[in-house]
């Protein structure tokens, strides 16, 4: 029943599209630009500048493969880093050396009392 | 192939059943038209949307049916209640000769729309795309039980809805 049912159902043909609408969507279709990819979306407001700049990298990328061999350069670097450390330690010595003779020296004698106001001179002298 | 020759050919092949099928899920003939418009646009705009595609026609319902959707919900959301329309059956299916068929088939469009759209769309497929579950489930994107299911309730209520007229016919 259920299998007769369901074949009765399919039998049923559902209307055909009007003919019409072939031509009208057709067209409608086919006068829609083809959408560009993105990247080109996005790249195209100023290919000129985007060139520029892909020339800049080139030159950039070129000159880094044809510059010396950086071990070279790395050797280089450490013997002045070496110099460098040995300055620094040079100099904290010196420091060292300058503050403990700081601490070493002897205290300076007391400054002299500060000359009482006139008032209290002329006190002393009277009373004396 | 020239992408407009592309085009026809895509027409000629698949527009009947996704005029049907879409037909079916609206129940209103200028919606239908506007999401077959925008359908063949969306993929003359777009060429390599069906390179590697092994299914065209799964594809193209695929498609169809999510611009669908997402027509019923604008309009919906709008000023449409889109449950009302389909209940107030639309001309889905050919004119025949024969009065009990044609009696018929008017009885079923109407218990088609009054099932809810995702079951509407899963019976059609089944019944008249005769695809399996497994090529329905990927056209609708849901699980193959899932549309197992929505098929054997909307065939339930459909039975039920036409079982006197049926049995009066046969």
């Amino acid at each position: 029943m259920n299998f007769d049912f369901e074949e009765y159902l399919r039998r049923q043909s559902i209307r055909p599209v009007p003919a019409q609408w072939r031509g009208e969507i057709l067209r409608a279709a086919r006068a829609q630009p083809v959408a560009s990819p993105w990247w080109r979306e996005w790249l195209w407001p100023s290919p000129r500048a985007w060139a520029g700049l892909a020339a800049a990298w080139g030159v950039i990328l070129l000159l880094t493969v044809t510059a010396p061999d950086e071990r070279a350069a790395g050797g280089r670097g450490a013997t002045s880093a070496r110099q460098a450390f040995a300055m620094l330690q040079e100099e904290t010595e010196i420091i060292a050396q300058l503050s403990v003779s700081e601490e070493s020296r002897p205290a300076p004698p007391p400054q002299p009392a500060a000359p009482q106001p006139r008032s209290s001179r002329r006190l002393r002298q009277s009373v004396g | 192939m020239s992408s407009a020759a592309n085009l026809e050919r895509l027409y000629d092949e698949h527009a009947q059943a996704l005029f049907a099928f879409v037909l079916n899920l609206l129940r209103q003939e200028a919606d239908t038209r506007d999401v077959l418009q925008e359908l063949f646009v969306k993929v003359a705009r777009n060429p390599p949307l069906l390179q590697g595609v092994k299914d065209e026609r799964g594809f193209l319902l695929r498609l169809a049916h999510n611009l669908a959707i997402d027509l019923m919900r604008r309009r919906a959301a709008r000023d449409r209640n889109y449950e009302q329309l389909a209940a107030d059956n639309g001309a889905l299916f050919a004119a025949t000769d024969d009065p009990d068929e044609e009696v018929f088939a008017g009885r079923l469009a109407e218990a088609l729309g009054e099932l809810p759209p995702e079951q509407r769309a899963v019976v059609h497929l089944k019944l008249w795309e005769r695809l399996t579950f497994e090529q329905i489930a990927a056209t609708l994107d849901i699980s193959p039980n899932t549309a197992a299911s929505r098929y054997r309730y909307a065939i339930d209520k459909l039975r039920a809805r036409l079982r006197l007229l049926y049995d009066e016919i046969k």
